[in-house]
């Protein structure tokens, strides 16, 4: 999928995908050991990564997050449902 | 109030009879106290008020302003600028960003009546890793329980107040910590048990103390901000204290530089004076150098606060990391020079060797230089491959030292990920705009090839490379990118201030290029000439009793 694509029209379940690749390059972990319902600083994401990820958020979905999202919104589940729902409010290209 | 002021407040501090001169700040010194005379002329000048902003009654408006006061008291005495500057500054930066209208109004009453404020944040077992600091609150009734230790915290023993970091969760993360502002007499006095100076090879005056705390009650009212916000506070507030303890280092260096220009015109060695040796004459060119160098970067980062606070969360480290380590060679070059005069404790030059003692905390006191890189790390891939050599440098005002500013807003102060730096750009331009030949021109290329290599090798760091754990070679990177980025500084200020000296400039530049290796910039002739210039301007400042930093102010001595 291109950045385009992306953000014209984009799914839950692609961000969810997208996010998971994401958590897995920065804790170099696979996949699926990755459980989506646990919070990322169990998983040994951290602060760091916290800022860098995002980063990833802006510059691949187009919206604006707080640099602090991801300590307060700290499951991949979580941050799933949370950016869908920015995306939705964004204007239609 | 103003430097100025409190110059002429202090006095010649050569002056052998005065009561807060040099004789007897060395004499205080020797008694292992802080040199009352001293604290009470800043008690009758008002110290306190520099770090208290405007809207609650202080004169804290800008940052350089702040520095450069506290800049004229670090160059007399660090265990005063440390034990009555700086300390409540770092106590107080939290609370002016996070603290409610109350609690910053108490906060300026405590200051302005003449009390401190400590930081406690540190803990011995845990160094710059606040996220695992263990001394921790749980919750009772409407507030919290204390239990834990905080170690070699400035003042904390005299303190009327203090932040407390603590953690408040026990989950992993960078929500699990909290600051609190308690008042010692918001604490029961069976709770918590002062320990005994920590003994340490400088600051001998400042009172470096600790807390052990036992289950002691903190009011629920004293939370600065909400549960879980200390870590993210203390990243926002502290990018202005880790910019100013650089700028304040310039007047310790101004001292030693001036001690031992000094000592080189009186001493005769050889058949001739010290100064006629030409290996003086150099490592004192060199210092001054560094001394401008550490001015024009941090100067340019202090203004930043005001201009680019977006910005700050990666000047504050780059300038802190930095310009300890250049303050520090200048002090060792001095030392060179000084030979067994900037040793002794007694004799002519016997501050000398305190401000070495007291200096030598700048490269890991507030803020250790590896933990100032972790903070840089992460911002490399993403500046690598969006911004540099692609952005320009940031608006000219920047960089016009001295110009006005917006007053300094704590809500700007920020964290997260940086899309440009401001100053890359002005390594590109300058290679564009100077003759290829000239000295400028030859050093804004070597700096521009150096910003292509690290693009390179920045834009590929893995994620493992960005955090504590990374590799040497990932932070010899980040290290290299804080050279660059003073470099970048110095030209802009320079480009923007046509007064001063390019002699100046150029030994700025050779010793920051000198720091990234290769081959030399400069002939030997270009350095010789650059050399012999910045050491003439420097006899002529010690003749003029000016400072040696840009500003060049008059001074009583």
């Amino acid at each position: 999928m291109t950045d385009q694509e992306m953000s014209v029209r984009v799914s839950a379940e692609d961000i969810e995908q997208w996010l998971m690749e994401r958590v897995s390059y920065y804790l170099e972990t696979p996949i699926e050991e990755i459980d989506p319902d646990v919070s990322l600083a169990e998983h040994g994401l951290e602060s760091v990564y916290a800022f860098a990820l995002c980063g990833d958020i802006e510059d691949k979905l187009g919206v604006t997050v707080e640099p602090t999202l991801v300590w307060d919104v700290d499951t991949v589940a979580a941050l799933t449902v949370h950016l869908a729902g920015l995306m939705a409010e964004l204007p239609s290209v | 109030m103003s430097a100025e002021k409190l110059d002429a407040l202090f006095g010649n501090p050569r002056d052998a009879d005065n009561p807060v001169g040099y004789a007897a700040i060395l004499a205080a010194d020797e008694r292992h106290e802080m040199l009352a005379e001293g604290e009470r002329l800043l008690d009758a000048y008002g110290m306190n008020a520099e770090f208290v902003p405007a809207a609650y009654g202080g004169r804290l408006v800008r940052a350089d302003r702040l520095a450069e006061v506290q800049r004229e008291l670090w160059r007399r005495d660090p265990c005063l600028g440390l034990g009555y500057g700086f300390s409540s500054l770092l106590g107080s930066v939290n609370i002016w960003s996070a603290g409610t209208d109350e609690q910053r109004t108490k906060a300026a009453e405590i200051l302005l009546g003449g009390g401190r404020i400590a930081a406690a944040f540190h803990e011995l077992d845990h160094g710059n890793d606040f996220a695992h600091a263990e001394c921790a609150a749980v919750p009772n009734g409407d507030g919290w329980l204390l239990t834990g230790r905080k170690e070699i915290v400035t003042n904390l023993r005299r303190a009327e107040a203090m932040v407390l970091f603590a953690r408040t969760s026990e989950d992993a993360g960078s929500r699990s910590h909290s600051q609190f502002f308690v008042t010692r007499g918001e604490l029961p006095a069976d709770r918590v048990l002062d320990l005994p100076r920590f003994p340490s090879s400088g600051m001998n005056g400042v009172q470096l103390g600790g807390l052990r705390f036992s289950d002691c009650p903190i009011p629920g009212t004293a939370m600065l901000g909400r549960p879980g916000q200390g870590i993210e506070n203390a990243l926002r507030a502290y990018q202005l204290s880790r910019v100013v303890i650089p700028a304040v280092l310039v007047g310790p260096l101004d001292t030693a530089l001036r001690l031992a220009l000094e000592c080189v015109h009186e001493r005769r060695l050889y058949g001739g004076f010290a100064a006629d040796l030409p290996y003086v004459r150099s490592a004192l060119a060199r210092a001054y150098a560094d001394l401008l160098a550490v001015d024009a970067f941090s100067g340019v980062a202090l203004r930043a606060l005001h201009l680019a606070p977006e910005a700050t969360l990666l000047y504050a480290p780059a300038v802190k990391y930095l310009t300890s380590r250049i303050v520090l060679d200048a002090f060792e070059d001095l030392r060179a020079v000084m030979g067994a005069q900037g040793y002794l404790r007694q004799g002519s030059y016997a501050m000398f060797q305190k401000l070495v003692r007291d200096a030598a905390p700048a490269t890991f006191a507030h803020i250790s230089r590896s933990a100032c890189l972790v903070l840089i790390l992460p911002q490399l891939p993403r500046l690598a491959r969006k911004s540099w050599l692609a952005d320009p440098a940031a608006a000219e005002q920047l960089f016009d030292l001295g110009a006005d500013l917006p007053p300094l807003d704590f809500d700007q102060l920020a964290v997260g990920m940086l899309s440009g730096d401001g100053l890359i750009g002005v390594l590109a331009e300058t290679a564009e705009r100077e003759p290829a030949g000239s000295p400028v021109g030859r050093f804004a290329g070597r700096f521009r090839d150096e910003v292509v290599a690290l693009r390179d090798r920045c834009a590929a760091l893995a994620p493992s490379d960005l955090t504590i754990g990374a590799s040497p070679e990932a932070y010899a990177a980040a290290d290299r990118y804080t050279v660059l980025l003073a470099a970048a500084a110095a030209l802009a200020v320079w480009r923007s201030d046509g007064s001063q000296p390019e002699a100046a400039l150029l030994g700025i530049l050779d010793r920051l290029s000198g720091r990234l290796g290769g081959a030399s910039v400069l002939t030997p002739d270009e350095r010789a000439s650059a050399e012999q210039a910045l050491f003439d301007l420097a006899v002529e400042r010690f003749q003029d009793r000016r400072l040696f930093d840009l500003s060049a102010r008059h001074v009583s001595g």
